[in-house]
């Protein structure tokens, strides 16, 4: 078992899913971020644990405060962002 | 804290595919098919190339996009060839070109004035098959040097494909590549997948190479090049040279 790894093709799609979450979050004017829904499948050509990997390494970072990565892996080619979990914050009181 | 989920539902090519749909649309109302080349690093696509707009270059008007991580020395070889644009980009690390790269370049090119476009993607058999560029067709490359399982190994790419040349063929008497093998893995995983042979270097194959982009030019990208059915692999390359 190879320690996951953040190769090139990973990336790129892990920056095209950050793409859709920011444009997404201004088209809506969402609150924080708190989870991104991700499916992948199995023949989508790609590594999930890389693509986990990528994308922790870009959603811990600004614009995305410390947001989580939720990857379904399903059989298939299917690649795509599936949900985003946002945080209202507390009620006003 | 208030949590809510919001379904997004979205492709993660869906914005790559939109572009590249633009892309075929510009390209079909000029007429101008395009081919996007793939294949390993060195199976000889910037030589194909060279030798095409060599050979053809005076036949018909070929532009050329060439996609490399670095440097633009493909380009700069295959502008030797041609007074037709050549538009490198150097895609900074990326594994394979995408549909905005294609559309930008292709602001540089006189499309009303280009019989044939070629795409010669970043060296690579398992990326470039994921991101459509808008072409016609993809062409897959893989050279006798290289085993004849590489259909085996990259089925994506070999599914996308519509066409696949093998290159280097005059160094089949020296390595021990089984021709027919190769033909048949390949079509395992894509039955439609038309073969052609070439050397760029002796020549071998490329008539049947450049009659089929006579063809693709003159159908406008609306064609299909067909087999002829009920040969056999050796057959079919007995009976027509350089294609198998």
């Amino acid at each position: 078992m190879h320690p996951p790894r953040c190769p090139m093709h990973e990336m790129s799609v892990a920056l095209e899913i950050c793409r859709i979450t920011e444009a997404r979050v201004g088209r809506d004017s969402l609150p924080r971020v708190r989870e991104v829904g991700v499916i992948v499948g199995r023949q989508s050509g790609l590594e999930p644990d890389n693509l986990l990997f990528c994308l922790d390494a870009l959603l811990g970072r600004p614009p995305f405060a410390g947001a989580r990565t939720e990857l379904e892996v399903v059989a298939g080619d299917e690649l795509s962002v599936s949900y985003l979990e946002v945080d209202d914050g507390d009620p006003p009181h | 804290m208030a949590i809510r989920r919001i379904e997004v539902r979205e492709r993660v090519m869906e914005r790559n595919d939109t572009i590249a749909g633009e892309v075929r649309l510009r390209l079909g109302e000029h007429g101008v098919p395009a081919l996007n080349l793939v294949s390993s690093p060195g199976s000889g696509k910037t030589l194909l190339l060279e030798r095409t707009l060599q050979d053809l270059g005076r036949e018909l008007r070929m532009a050329v996009v060439t996609g490399d991580v670095q440097t633009q020395n493909d380009a700069d070889r295959i502008a030797r060839w041609t007074d037709d644009l050549v538009q490198a980009v150097v895609t900074g690390g990326a594994c394979h070109l995408d549909a905005l790269q294609v559309s930008n370049a292709l602001e540089a090119l006189d499309l009303d004035a280009t019989d044939l476009l070629f795409i010669e993607n970043v060296g690579n058999l398992v990326c470039p098959a994921s991101w459509d560029l808008g072409e016609a067709a993809k062409v897959v490359l893989f050279s006798v040097t290289e085993g004849e399982d590489k259909p085996l190994k990259y089925p994506k790419m070999f599914r996308e494909a519509s066409y696949a040349v093998l290159t280097k063929v005059d160094l089949l008497p020296h390595v021990p590549f089984d021709l027919e093998q190769a033909v048949a893995y390949a079509r395992a995983i894509n039955p439609a997948l038309t073969f052609f042979r070439v050397s760029s270097i002796d020549g071998t194959g490329l008539d049947a190479w450049y009659g089929f982009l006579r063809e693709l030019h003159q159908s406008g990208g609306s064609m299909r090049w067909e087999r002829p059915t009920g040969q056999g692999v050796g057959a079919a390359v007995d009976a027509r040279a350089g294609y198998a």
